[in-house]
């Protein structure tokens, strides 16, 4: 699947291209040209993947890899634009894997007809959902999001004449005719059509007013308020966006894999999953989510593997988390890009600097210790008054 | 022989799953060929690929049906292997994770091309593992999905290694209450089941056929896998007074129950558990309060079935102590699968594999919980005993011409 | 439903109430004085209750005595936390990363607990697991009685601590703010450490008594954090009283409702009081200004 030149890509293109195109000179139809090309030649590594695959298993790893990029994608149109972290995505995930299972069980809807009645009804649920949750900022979102997770697996595991609760629901394969490296490899370019769907739109959004609103949100909330954008509005639409697409690639998964459980769809791991992966490539990068699953998921089938009957992979999901978290919670491309530009990995590059580390800059420019703790206390001083801490 | 997940080949395929999906990404020339995990010389060991939940919820029986099938493998090795060929097992563990075991069983069949397959531990984890079996048209001999639902998926390669299914375990217990006469028999009865398939179905197939036999259901309580405080549960079931209470229980969540109806000092006539009582742990776990516990149970070690004697003999040797039912069960899959091979003589995937479901279709083997065949959903047709607590060791109690003392009734205070 | 089951299901959600009480008000002190929401609190709660049943297998002693090794590491696991990894992060986004940070860590517990002592449920076979005493018609188990008067003691001694104590005075200053408490001499940061120190402590005595009456097993920590995270934001972030007043009603709530919808069902109290709070009144019962914001 594509990763190296990921890496590259956005580095090809100078920083303006980020942050609305200050830059449009004639370098920016030659990063056009090299992002396109980077695009073709991803493209066709990732279609002839299933070719390539030696056996039926790989291909099934990699069917996972790409669902996983597919969440964590989705996970980023909340996260990355907003900066409001859900650790909960997990609930639409399952909310569309058992939408799309009950659907064909009760109303023998055909499989693809019901997973994309699964994704609207999804959309309609979260409307109201996004209302209760957005209410509340930081730490509070982040509870209420994991709620939605803990909520949900109770209601599945209860409801067992509706859900099938612990019995698990089988859903039926779309295609029973197919053998099964058959059946992996259509799903694969499903998942696939379904990833670049994903992209294309955040692409969109990336370049729209509206997205230049959502990352005014995300860098000070209650100045973009001051200044007009409609922030409540604005968030639940991407909530909504987010809560949708993911609903889809839990619909697929299901169609795919064909045994829901309560205890795996509605899980706190994969919610938590996503946002590693997302924060690991870069929440503010089209492809960092992508990049990022593709770095986690492989590593993750990897530890399974390798250590399966230990618990050890939680462990090494946890030091990784911790280490992302730590030390370049902007994720590997802007740290690579740093390092390549022989900054230390906090201090990212001039044009995309945020307002927080603006703020902190100005701090430590100011004369007051930063990297001590105390540097902590100065910022809340201002944080308190500012409503800066709500990220 | 390496029964065990061997390091070396576990790095070997992870390593081929890294190298596989980047060697895609970077177009590198493709994953070097496969090793061979099978290979169908007629010297090469016959490989059996098997996935159980040695970690998570299921991690005790799970053990135990890893010591059976690790045991099964060592006697039948020692005795000259299959069709002369050294047999070697490859477990991998599956977390008792339904998308964990998938993926185990599609690696050890798409991958590792292992000659046969051997089921996992717990409904819940049979039926996605026999969907990938079926789908691969492997053999699909299992020692643990006893529910009906994995009878009704229409599986066709799928086989349970024991007498009965869930909702017959009890049938002899349910037919001598029945017969009781009015004023001895028990008069209200209190449920409480884990929400889980072959739990529910064993306390479900008793608890229905007491309640058309005029009993009355007091209580009737569902409760998820990994409840841990069961006060509220227990305080239902004595608030009740119930002269009979059954539990459909896994392990610990029967040591729970039992532990929290004993702080309330509750005392039934009759106490029935699914599967815990026959753990080896269990008696401890409670404090060794087990007098009269009832269980129905597929194996007894005393059981006169010729393999049975050989095999207790041998597992006491090896072990310290005789095997549980879900060693035996484990070793029952290692039987029947063995059988077949042997009648069939080959054990490799392909048409073989179809070979190998037609015979076991049609015929009887004898194996360590008494000669088994199926009917056509790969059901048992047989029943299981009723096992009790009596004078701190477990005995037969029914049927009658299995019993090795008197049913306790009604049960002495715990 | 008689009322003899009434009054156990109250009883038993006194019980269950005191034990949410004190692990909330652990909680509620991180948040009150570093801002953070600490995920891993509850698997710091399961480690210390796998803990005393170590020290019980290996010594054969009482697991209570296990506290006497539990509260001082804890503590000064807690300081070293709240010095060595919440402060590295970075100011303005502390709030959201010190959630990602506490949630890596708790992996990193559920993970190490087993990997250490593996999968398998562990309980604490003693003497008197099976024993109670009649209580007006209830029976009561001695283990949870022992647990409970141990979590009421713990809370005691923190209500004393930050009461009466020149440190619980600079730990509320610190809490209610900040800066002011700067300004009148208050060493915040330090503060902020045993605070932190303190909650952890608070998990350490949680653990113990859990581990008297209940199985353990390394995931179990998700089945407590979902309820602890509901009761402060129900009782204000950052409000002690709040936390403890919201986990005694949401216990004795959760424990009569099993008695109608049973167990599952019943632990649906806990988010629903959640959401109608944030539709209601997002800075919860208690809490004051700060809540809404974080």
């Amino acid at each position: 699947m594509r990763n190296a030149s990921d890496t590259r890509l956005p580095a090809t293109t100078p920083a303006g291209s980020e942050e609305g195109g200050t830059t449009r000179s004639a370098r920016w139809s030659r990063g056009r040209v090299a992002r396109v090309a980077a695009l073709v030649v991803c493209a066709v590594l990732v279609l002839s993947f299933p070719s390539m695959a030696p056996n039926a298993y790989i291909l099934s790893a990699g069917i996972v890899v790409a669902s996983y990029a597919c969440t964590a994608t989705a996970w980023n149109f909340m996260g990355g634009f907003t900066g409001y972290v859900s650790l909960g995505h997990a609930a639409f995930f399952g909310l569309g894997a058992y939408g799309t299972g009950i659907l064909i069980r009760d109303l023998g809807l055909p499989s693809f007809v019901a997973w994309l009645l699964a994704g609207v009804l999804v959309l309609l649920v979260t409307i109201p959902l996004g209302i209760a949750a957005l209410r509340v900022r930081g730490a509070s979102f982040v509870i209420v999001s994991i709620s939605f997770v803990l909520i949900l697996l109770l209601v599945f595991q209860a409801w067992g004449s509706f859900t099938g609760g612990s019995d698990g629901l089988v859903v039926p394969r779309p295609f029973p005719d197919l053998l099964r490296p058959e059946h992996h490899r259509v799903f694969f370019y499903l998942f696939t059509a379904l990833l670049a769907v994903m992209l294309l739109a955040w692409w969109l959004i990336d370049r729209s007013r509206f997205g230049t609103g959502l990352k005014a949100v995300r860098e000070d909330e209650d100045k973009a308020q001051a200044l007009g954008v409609p922030t409540r509005n604005y968030k639940l639409v991407a909530y909504v966006v987010s809560a949708t697409f993911t609903a889809l690639a839990g619909g697929m998964y299901a169609l795919w894999f064909g045994d829901l459980d309560p205890i795996f769809q509605f899980s706190i791991m994969l919610g938590s999953y996503m946002v590693l992966m997302a924060l690991f490539g870069g929440v503010r990068h089209l492809y960092g989510p992508l990049l990022g699953a593709v770095v986690v998921g492989v590593g993750l089938e990897y530890f399974k593997l390798e250590f399966g009957d230990t618990q050890l992979h939680l462990v090494a999901t946890a030091l990784l988390l911790g280490l992302v978290v730590l030390f370049m919670p902007d994720g590997i491309i802007p740290a690579a890009k740093a390092l390549a530009k022989r900054f230390g990995p906090q201090d990212s590059s001039i044009r995309e600097i945020s307002a927080a580390e603006l703020q902190e800059r100005n701090l430590t420019a100011s004369g007051t210790p930063s990297s001590t703790p105390s540097g902590t206390t100065t910022g809340r001083t201002v944080a308190d008054d500012e409503g800066e801490d709500e990220r | 022989m390496s029964p065990r997940l061997s390091p070396r080949t576990a790095r070997r395929r992870a390593f081929a799953v890294v190298a596989g999906l980047s060697t895609a990404a970077l177009v590198l020339t493709a994953c070097s060929g496969e090793e061979g995990g099978g290979g169908d010389g007629s010297d090469d060991p016959i490989v059996v690929g098997i996935s159980l939940p040695l970690t998570g919820d299921f991690s005790e029986p799970g053990k135990g049906v890893q010591r059976g099938y690790e045991a099964w493998a060592q006697f039948i090795n020692e005795d000259g292997g299959l069709l002369g060929r050294q047999v070697e097992l490859k477990i991998l563990d599956d977390q008792s994770n339904a998308d964990r075991v998938v993926q185990d069983y599609e690696a050890l069949i798409a991958q590792d091309e292992v000659d046969l397959v051997f089921g996992p531990f717990s409904t819940r984890l049979v039926v996605p593992s026999a969907r990938v079996a079926e789908e691969y048209g492997m053999l699909f001999v299992e020692p643990a999905g006893a529910a009906n639902e994995v009878f009704e998926q229409g599986f066709e390669n799928l086989f349970y290694a024991a007498p009965a299914v869930a909702d017959d375990h009890y049938n002899y217990l349910a037919e001598h209450i029945l017969a009781m006469p009015e004023d001895e028999r028990p008069q209200t009865v209190a449920v409480a089941a884990m929400d889980d398939p072959f739990a529910q179905g064993t306390a479900y197939g008793l608890r229905d056929k007491l309640a058309d036999g005029g009993l009355e259901i007091v209580v009737d309580e569902v409760y998820p896998p990994n409840t841990t405080d069961f006060s509220s549960i227990a305080a239902k079931i004595d608030d009740s007074d119930a002269d009979m209470v059954i539990g459909g229980t896994q392990y610990q969540d029967a040591v729970n129950l039992i532990v929290s109806l004993q702080q309330l000092d509750y005392q039934p006539q009759l106490a029935a558990f699914s599967t815990a009582p026959t753990n080896p742990e269990f008696a401890s776990a409670i404090g060794a309060k087990t007098e009269g516990i009832l269980s129905p149970t597929g194996y007894t070690e005393n059981a006169g079935w010729p393999s049975n004697v050989d095999f207790v003999e041998r597992y006491t040797a090896l072990h310290g102590n005789a095997p549980g039912e879900d060693e035996a069960n484990a070793f029952t899959t290692g039987q029947v699968v063995a059988a077949a091979v042997e009648a069939v003589g080959c054990a490799e995937q392909g048409d073989c594999q179809q070979e190998l479901v037609d015979w076991l279709r049609t015929n009887e083997v004898e194996t360590v919980v008494g000669p088994l065949s199926w009917d056509e959903t790969g059901k048992p047709q047989g029943a299981h005993l009723i096992q009790q607590y009596v004078d701190g060791a477990i005995q037969i109690v029914l049927p009658e011409d299995a019993m090795e003392a008197e049913l306790v009734h009604p049960k002495p205070e715990w | 439903m008689t009322g003899t089951l009434l009054f156990q299901s109250l009883v038993l959600g006194v019980l269950l109430g005191g034990l949410y009480a004190l692990l909330a008000a652990g909680l509620t002190l991180y948040f009150g004085v570093m801002r953070v929401v600490m995920i891993a609190h509850s698997a710091f709660l399961i480690l210390a209750a796998y803990l005393a049943w170590f020290f019980h297998q290996q010594t054969g002693m009482d697991p209570l005595l296990s506290l006497v090794i539990t509260v001082p590491l804890f503590f000064l696991v807690g300081v070293g936390m709240q010095r060595l990894l919440i402060t590295r992060l970075r100011p303005a986004t502390l709030t959201m990363m010190s959630v990602l940070l506490t949630f890596a860590v708790a992996l990193f517990i559920e993970g190490m607990i087993g990997f250490v002592w593996s999968g398998t449920q562990r309980r604490i076979q003693l003497p008197y697991s099976g024993a109670s005493i009649e209580f007006f018609g209830a029976r009561i188990a001695v283990v949870k009685l022992v647990a409970f008067a141990l979590a009421a003691l713990a809370l005691a001694g923190l209500y004393l601590l930050m009461k009466h104590s020149r440190f619980g005075q600079a730990l509320r200053a610190t809490i209610q703010h900040r800066e002011a408490a700067q300004l009148v001499g208050i060493k915040t940061d330090r503060v902020a450490g045993f605070g932190f120190g303190l909650g952890l402590a608070t998990a350490a005595i949680g653990g113990t008594a859990l581990s008297l009456d209940a199985t353990i097993y390394p995931s179990l920590h998700w089945h407590w954090i979902g309820p602890l995270m509901a009761i402060i934001v129900v009782g204000g972030l950052g409000s002690i009283p709040g936390a403890a007043i919201a986990a005694m009603v949401l216990g004795i709530g959760q424990s009569l409702l099993q008695v109608p919808l049973g167990t599952t069902w019943a632990q649906t109290i806990f988010y629903v009081a959640l959401f109608a709070t944030l539709m209601l009144r997002p800075q919860g019962f208690f809490g004051g200004r700060l809540a809404q914001r974080f």
